[in-house]
C-alpha cells in the first residue's frame, strides 16, 4: 500500500472529527472574531462595523481593570492554596495507615460533583440566617453575630476562594499522590541513613520528583481559575457592588445581561487572548522543567 | 568486642517468618557477604542492621552498643543501595556530602571530605555534574564516595554491583576490594553473585529460607561445603553430585559401574551400604592419561564447550551426569568414551536425606 493513500485514508478517517470541530469551535470563532468589530446587539440584525471601537473601549474602562485585578487575585489566591492544601493532602495519604484506601478514594468527591451542585453547599454553609459557618463561629465565640459571608464586598471573594479551594485541591492531589509514587524507595532510605529530616527530605527527594507533574497541575488550575464562571455566578453573580466579577461574569454581563454582543465578543476574545498567552508561557515552563528533572 | 553483632534476629510479616534467627558476630575490619538466592532474606538483614525494617525480635549490636529503635542516622553505619539512590537534583559534590551537611559538618570541613573520598574513588572531575549525567559505573563510585565520606563504623551494602554491565562489575568489584584493603573498616555486603563472593569476602553467611546455611571463610565455603545446597550454590559449573551406595570399602556410582575407593576419612561415616552422594567439583576432575587409576570413571562425553581458559565437558556415567572443567587443549569429541580421575581429598560426602556433610575425620 503506498504511502499516499495512507496519508489519504488517515485524512479520511479524521474527516468527521474535523467536520465537527469547524461546525462546533471554528465557525463560532471566526463569527466571534466577526462580531467583535460591529455595534451588534444581542437581538435584531447584524450591526455596523465599528472597528477596534469595542476594543479600546473594553481596554480603557474602569470596569475591565477592576474586573482583571480581581480576577486575577481570585486565580492566584485559590491556585496557591490549592497546590500546598493538595501536596500536603497527598504526602498524608502516601503514609501507609488503616483505611487510607477510603480516605483516597473519598478525598476526591469535591472535584468529582458538579460546580453547581458544589457552589449550592456552600451557599448553604455560607447561608446568613442558617448557615453552618455562622453556626459554627457563634458557637465558638469568634464572631457575635450572624454575617452575610457572601453579601458583605470584605468577605465575598475569600469566601469564593475557599470554595474554589476544596473543589479544586483534590485534583492537585491526586496528581501528586501519584507522582509520589515514583520516588525511588532507594532514595527515600539512603536520605534516612544521611539524616535528612522531613523537611530536607521533601525537599531533596521528594520535590524533585513532584516538579513536573505538580507544573502541569499549576497550568491546568491556572487557565481554570482564570476562566471561572460556575462557581462564582451561582454564589454571588459578581456581587456585592462586583467585588466578585471576574472576567468570564463581565463577558455574560456584555453580552447577555447588557445585550451588546460586539462588544460582548470583543471582551471574550481579549480573555482568549490572555488565557493563551498563559497556556503558552506555561508551557515553556514545563518543558524546561521537565528537561532540567531528566 | 564486635564490631557488629547479630543475636537471634528474626522478622516476621503476618504469619510469614522471613528471618528465622540469624547470629553472626563481625569483628573489626571483616568483610562479611550475605550470599543467597532472592527471597532469602538477606537484603531484610540488611535492612533491619541498617534500620530500615524492624526486627520481629533479637538484637543488632554496633559497637557493643544495641541499636534496635535507633534512628539509622545515629546508627553509624552508611549504606550502598544496588539502584545507586542518588539525589537526582543534587551535583555529585553535594550528594557526597549531602551527609555531613545534614548532620551540620562546617562547609570547608565538608569540602576537604568530599575532595578525599573523590580522589580515593578517582571521580574528582566530575564534582560539578549531575547524576543524569554520569554513567553507572560513574554513579555506583558517587554512591560509594558518599558512603565513605562519613567514615562510619559499618558499610552496609545491598548488591551494588548488580545493576552494572559484566566488563564494569569486574572492575569495580577490584575497586572495593582495594578500597576495603585501604581503609578496613567493617563491612556487610549482600549479593547473590557466588564470585562476588568469594573474591570479596573475609566471611560468607550463605543464607537460605531465612537461616544461615553456612558461615565460614572463602576457603571453607568453597572446600568444606556443609550442605547439598552451599555446595550446588558456591561453584560454577556446580559441584558434581553423583548418588553413590557405600559397598565394600568402596563407593558405587548408581546406574553405572563407576566404582571409587571410599576416601579413607569417611570410613566412620559413611557406613557399608549407606546412600550417599558423592560431591566432586568439575575443576577437580582430569582426563586419564595412560593406566586407569583407582580415583578414576568411567564416562562417555555428550557435549564439549570451549569457554576459552577451559574445556567445559559434560559426560554420562550411567544413567547419571557429571561435568568437568578441563585443560583447553584436551582431545575430547561427543560419544567418546574416556576415564576421568581425581584426587580422593576433593571427594565430598553428603546425606541424601538431610542434606548436610558427611564428617570426614
Amino acid at each position: 500500500m503506498s504511502s499516499t493513500w495512507m496519508t489519504t485514508r488517515a485524512w479520511l478517517l479524521m474527516l468527521p472529527l474535523l467536520v465537527v470541530m469547524v461546525a462546533v469551535i471554528g465557525w463560532p470563532l471566526v463569527d466571534t472574531v466577526g462580531l467583535s468589530f460591529t455595534d451588534a446587539k444581542l437581538v435584531g440584525t447584524g450591526g455596523n462595523f465599528v472597528g477596534f471601537d469595542n476594543y479600546t473601549n473594553m481596554l480603557s474602562s474602569s470596569n475591565f481593570s477592576r474586573t482583571l485585578v480581581t480576577t486575577t487575585l481570585f486565580a492566584i489566591i485559590s491556585v496557591a492554596a490549592e497546590m500546598v492544601i493538595g501536596v500536603l493532602a497527598a504526602l498524608l495519604l502516601n503514609q501507609e495507615f488503616r483505611g487510607r484506601a477510603v480516605l483516597r478514594a473519598l478525598m476526591i468527591l469535591p472535584w468529582a460533583l458538579p460546580t453547581v451542585v458544589n457552589a449550592t453547599l456552600w451557599r448553604l454553609i455560607y447561608n446568613p440566617e442558617y448557615g453552618a459557618l455562622n453556626a459554627a463561629l457563634t458557637q465558638l465565640h469568634l464572631i457575635d453575630a450572624y454575617r452575610s459571608w457572601l453579601g458583605e464586598p470584605g468577605t465575598a471573594l475569600a469566601a469564593l476562594i475557599v470554595a474554589d479551594c476544596w473543589k479544586n485541591f483534590p485534583l492537585v492531589a491526586l496528581i501528586a499522590l501519584a507522582a509520589l509514587q515514583a520516588v525511588p524507595r532507594d532514595i527515600t532510605a539512603a536520605s534516612l541513613v544521611d539524616g535528612a529530616g522531613p523537611f530536607n527530605r521533601f525537599r531533596f527527594v521528594i520535590l524533585p520528583y513532584l516538579a513536573g507533574p505538580l507544573m502541569v497541575a499549576l497550568v491546568l488550575r491556572t487557565i481554570e481559575a482564570f476562566k471561572v464562571f460556575d462557581l462564582i455566578w451561582v454564589m454571588t453573580r459578581g456581587g456585592p457592588a462586583n467585588t466578585t466579577r471576574t472576567l468570564s461574569i463581565l463577558v455574560y454581563q456584555e453580552a447577555f445581561s447588557f445585550q451588546r454582543a460586539g462588544s460582548g465578543a470583543s471582551l471574550a476574545l481579549i480573555v482568549t487572548l490572555l488565557v493563551t498567552l498563559l497556556a503558552v508561557a506555561y508551557a515553556a515552563l514545563v518543558r524546561k522543567t521537565a528537561g532540567s528533572a531528566a | 568486642m564486635s564490631a557488629l553483632e547479630i543475636r537471634g534476629i528474626r522478622k516476621s510479616y503476618g504469619s510469614v517468618e522471613t528471618l528465622k534467627g540469624i547470629d553472626i558476630a563481625l569483628q573489626s575490619g571483616e568483610f562479611l557477604v550475605l550470599l543467597g538466592s532472592s527471597g532469602c532474606g538477606k537484603s531484610t538483614l540488611l535492612n533491619i542492621i541498617a534500620g530500615l525494617a524492624e526486627a520481629t525480635s533479637g538484637d543488632v549490636l554496633i559497637g557493643g552498643r544495641s541499636i534496635l529503635g535507633v534512628h539509622p542516622k545515629n546508627r553509624d553505619i552508611a549504606m550502598v543501595f544496588q539502584s545507586y539512590a542518588l539525589y537526582p537534583n543534587l551535583t555529585v559534590r553535594r550528594n557526597i556530602g549531602f551527609g555531613l551537611e545534614m548532620r551540620g559538618v562546617a562547609a570547608d570541613e565538608r569540602e576537604r571530605a568530599v575532595n578525599e573520598a573523590a580522589r580515593l574513588l578517582q571521580i574528582e572531575a566530575l564534582l560539578d555534574r549531575k547524576p543524569s549525567q554520569l554513567s553507572g559505573g560513574q554513579r555506583q563510585r558517587v554512591a560509594i564516595g558518599r558512603a565513605l565520606v562519613r567514615k562510619p563504623q559499618v558499610f552496609l551494602f545491598d548488591e551494588p554491583l548488580s545493576n552494572l554491565d559484566a566488563k564494569l562489575r569486574l572492575e569495580m568489584r577490584t575497586e572495593l576490594k582495594r578500597l576495603h584493603q585501604m581503609l578496613r573498616t567493617t563491612v556487610v555486603y549482600v549479593t547473590h553473585d557466588q564470585i562476588e563472593a568469594m573474591t570479596l569476602a573475609s566471611r560468607i553467611a550463605v543464607m537460605r529460607d531465612g537461616r544461615i546455611e553456612q558461615l565460614g571463610t572463602p576457603e571453607e565455603i568453597y572446600n568444606e561445603p556443609a550442605t547439598l545446597y552451599v555446595a550446588g550454590f558456591v561453584g560454577a559449573p556446580s559441584m558434581n553430585m553423583l548418588q553413590a551406595t557405600v559397598t565394600g570399602g568402596m563407593l558405587a556410582i548408581a546406574g553405572s559401574d563407576g566404582r571409587v575407593p571410599l576416601p579413607a576419612g569417611y570410613a566412620r561415616s559413611a557406613r557399608e551400604g549407606a546412600q550417599v552422594v558423592a560431591g566432586i567439583r568439575p575443576e577437580a576432575l582430569r582426563a586419564a592419561t595412560g593406566a586407569a587409576t583407582d580415583m578414576s570413571l568411567p564416562v562417555e562425553i555428550e557435549v564439549v564447550e570451549l569457554t576459552g581458559p577451559e574445556l567445559v565437558t559434560t559426560a554420562r556415567i550411567g544413567t547419571q551426569r557429571l561435568t568437568a572443567c578441563l585443560p583447553p587443549r584436551t582431545q575430547a569429541a561427543k560419544g567418546e568414551k574416556r576415564s576421568l580421575t581425581f584426587d580422593g581429598a576433593a571427594l565430598r560426602l553428603f546425606d541424601p536425606t538431610t542434606g548436610k556433610a558427611l564428617p570426614a575425620i
